[in-house]
């Protein structure tokens, strides 16, 4: 056994309803850090070609960071993986809460199930002993409810992640939901678990997990909180939304400083960019066709971050984090408590779908949360329908009478209910736009705005295209919180690896345009880095700091005993990448279907508004990508050689 | 590593009751073990034993300590961060999140809800990264 992982993984067979201990050599955490890391490792060879991501084969892994319980900060992340239904590659969903330490405090460092059980079970795992539970009472119940049923049952100390009603009825953007509504949304796994018929994952530890050197990794977390405690008094949000039109207006930018998000997301949460990424043109608008023109100041006025804090009540925290960015809101609805929404739901339920009512957005966003289904994904479902129900695609019969007209706040809560139930139309949408596409028919394709079936999440790539990029050559398509042109900036990895492009201060907008080696050197290193993180289980919110300020490598080394540069930790973030891509290759992916489509890649260019003139050629940077990953250039397969550093 | 009971044991119970994680097993009135597997280091049966029967990870006897007298975690609140590092931490589960004043919000800052359940272990002071607890007897 090693300093900072526990060693050990758990492999539950729900078919023949067995557990098993399996020893992990200290060879792989080296190799493949643990988290995403670990999972990647072993998911590769254990999930067989062609596998039904609903079959026996896929298999379901809950892993923690390498980080979590030594007392890093931003280590609270947990990681759900698996063949996803959604895409049909490698799945993989983070989440924080307190999962990830409970994992590690039953000593695994991840809980793999293969196989499918019979009838519904949960599994409990008490202080390293596993056990599989009947379900049955709880099958077809919410995720709050089951949450609460089962702390209630297991003693009232317990920590759960559940499936709900989407998961249940096989919703290709089901999550999994722990802590009362925050999910490890994306990739449809919840799916994945709903058709092994596992409710839930309950876990109740407290074993202590064994550092190199706990001084040096608390004197680390001290500096580093520092710079997280450093708040100085911000705007309000009605002012703070013209920082979004100021940085639309100006023709140049300036290089972004985490430090500025920080404030905001400590002030708001995520929360905090609702106006603003609409004034400057990141946040999508009327299914990626319209502008900032079409949501203008006073459109996107009602869910200013202000008007959303009016509700919350205490600030939530996951496990580790001295930030803060999460919140518990209390309204006068049907459910009453609920987590605040977060600026992905809000512009996705929003801006998206043309819908200003704030309410009604809070009461879809607790409605996806307790059914276990994407609030990114069915924002961007409903908004397809509503352009297919404007183009007269899908009349008011086939949407069962419902009007769904642009902004229809009252529609929008209907169709939400009949997609967890999968009832008529719902059933259709209930498996996201691309699925729904298909089955819709007449052309509907070209208005479902995904990447390898996965919906884009709201940030728009004609703004900053290294969204895009990341969105069509990542494992897993579609994903905002793995690396842009902004994260580039914000990571500051050229302060700590040799090699890496700084970029300018100050530059001209158009600048962001022009695929060239540095860009796509820095969008290989975000992979690399997010790998890393994903592998020690820590927040992307915590390394918008800058690696010069969250001591990344240093806690690592801290925590393992190793003593790897920081160039070292990025070959093995390079190694993830190639696993997760060689997964996607053995599974008959063709990489280049992950393209983002025509209209988010800006072609052809929108004629008004923020990113008007704006486009590119997403295969041409993703071929970009591909080079400088080592993969091959023209078809993104991994291999050897190339000129990846 | 592990805690051990050596030979003075009298089969008591007092440690099986105190364990948090059910490591401790034997008969009433006969010798005392622990399973080394479950043992999570904490020496709550070390400090409630009465005959000084267990011996720490070191080998070192421990001393019978009155539970009353017990050291408790304090938390000071302008050094905590709400990180909730500590609620996990807890072996005895006896702290729990509480809204707490804070000019930008209340954030979920620990409290000793169960005083009478505390171990004493002071897992919470050894994981908190900020150093925002400390053990002190009740005065």
């Amino acid at each position: 056994m090693g300093y900072g992982y526990t060693g050990r993984i758990l492999n539950v067979d729900l078919t023949r309803g067995t557990t098993c201990v399996e020893e992990v050599p200290a060879e792989v955490y080296e190799a493949y850090l643990a988290g995403t890391g670990l999972a990647s490792f072993i998911l590769h060879d254990r999930i067989p070609p062609g596998a039904d991501p609903f079959g026996e084969e896929n298999i379901l892994a809950f892993v923690s960071g390498l980080l979590t319980g030594t007392g890093a900060l931003f280590s609270g992340r947990w990681m759900a993986a698996g063949k996803s239904p959604l895409t049909g590659g490698w799945g993989d969903a983070n989440c924080g809460g307190i999962l990830s330490p409970a994992i590690k405090r039953n000593g695994y460092d991840g809980i793999f199930f293969s196989g499918k059980s019979e009838g519904p079970v949960y599994l409990y795992v008490k202080d390293g002993r596993p056990e599989i539970r009947d379900a049955s009472h709880l099958w077809g119940r919410d995720t709050v409810e089951t949450e609460e049923t089962l702390i209630a049952e297991t003693g009232g100390t317990a920590t759960v992640a559940a499936v709900g009603p989407a998961g249940e009825r096989l919703s290709l953007i089901a999550g999994i939901s722990h802590e009362k509504g925050r999910l490890a949304a994306r990739s449809g796994l919840g799916a994945v678990m709903g058709a092994k018929r596992l409710k839930a994952l309950v876990l109740d530890g407290k074993r202590r997990i064994d550092v190199f050197d706990r001084a040096e990794i608390r004197d680390l977390s001290r500096r580093c909180n520092r710079w997280v405690r450093l708040q100085p008094p911000f705007l309000p949000a009605a002012p703070a939304a013209l920082i979004g039109t100021l940085m639309r207006v100006l023709p140049f930018q300036m290089a972004m400083d985490g430090m500025v998000y920080k404030i905001l997301l400590r002030k708001w949460g995520t929360g905090s960019m609702n106006q603003i990424s609409v004034e400057m043109g990141d946040a999508p608008v009327k299914n990626w066709k319209g502008t900032n023109r079409d949501w203008g100041l006073g459109r996107s006025y009602s869910v200013n971050p202000d008007a959303v804090a009016r509700f919350e009540r205490m600030k939530y925290h996951c496990y580790s984090c001295p930030l803060g960015c999460g919140g518990i809101c209390v309204d006068a609805g049907p459910y009453g408590r609920m987590h605040k929404p977060e600026y992905e739901t809000v512009i996705a339920l929003g801006a998206l779908c043309m819908n200003d009512d704030l309410g009604a957005i809070m009461h879809m966003n607790e409605m996806l949360n307790r059914a276990g289904m994407d609030t990114i994904s069915a924002g961007g479902t409903i908004a397809f329908a509503m352009e297919c129900f404007e183009n007269g695609i899908l009349t008011r019969s086939d949407l069962d009478g419902l009007e769904l007209k642009w902004g229809d706040s009252g529609a929008m809560i209907a169709l939400v209910e009949k997609m967890i139930r999968r009832e008529g139309i719902g059933d259709v949408l209930a498996d996201g736009s691309r699925a729904a596409a298909e089955k819709i028919g007449r052309g509907a394709e070209a208005l479902a705005m995904h990447a390898g079936g996965q919906e884009l999440p709201m940030h728009d790539g004609r703004n900053d295209p290294g969204f895009n990029v990341h969105y069509s050559v990542e494992a897993t398509p579609g994903r905002h919180t793995i690396g842009a042109q902004l994260y580039y900036e914000m990571f500051r990895l050229w302060t700590e690896v040799e090699g890496l492009p700084r970029p300018p201060l100050f530059y001209m907008k158009g600048r962001k345009y022009l695929p060239d080696e540095e860009k796509a050197l820095a969008a290989a290193a975000c992979s690399r880095f997010m790998n890393v993180a994903n592998g020690a289980g820590l927040c992307l919110f915590g390394l918008f700091l800058g690696v010069d300020r969250i001591p990344v490598f240093s806690w690592l080394n801290a925590a393992t005993g190793w003593r790897l540069e920081a160039g070292e930790y990025m070959e093995i973030g390079r190694r993830i990448q190639d696993r997760k891509q060689a997964f996607n290759i053995r599974q008959g992916i063709d990489p280049l279907s992950f393209r983002v489509p025509d209209r988010a890649a800006g072609r052809p260019p929108q004629t008004a508004g923020a990113n008007r003139g704006r486009g590119m050629d997403i295969v041409a940077w993703m071929r970009d990508y591909w080079r400088v990953s080592g993969w091959d250039e023209a078809r993104g397969t991994p291999g050897r050689g190339g000129s990846g550093r | 590593m592990s805690y051990a009971i050596g030979d003075r044991c009298n089969g008591c119970g007092a440690c099986t009751r105190v364990c948090p994680v059910g490591a401790v097993s034997g008969a009433k009135g006969e010798a005392h073990v622990i399973d080394a597997s479950l043992c999570i280091d904490c020496g709550a049966c070390g400090r409630i034993c009465p005959e000084g029967a267990i011996t720490d990870p070191f080998g070192i006897a421990c001393v019978f300590v009155k539970r009353t007298r017990w050291p408790k975690p304090r938390f000071d609140r302008r050094l905590c961060m709400a990180c909730r590092i500590c609620v996990d931490a807890c072996p005895a589960r006896c702290l729990v999140e509480a809204a707490g004043d804070d000019p930008a919000g209340p954030r979920p800052y620990p409290l000793l809800k169960e005083a009478k359940r505390c171990l004493a272990c002071g897992f919470c002071v050894q994981e908190c990264p900020v150093g925002a607890v400390a053990m002190a007897e009740d005065s």
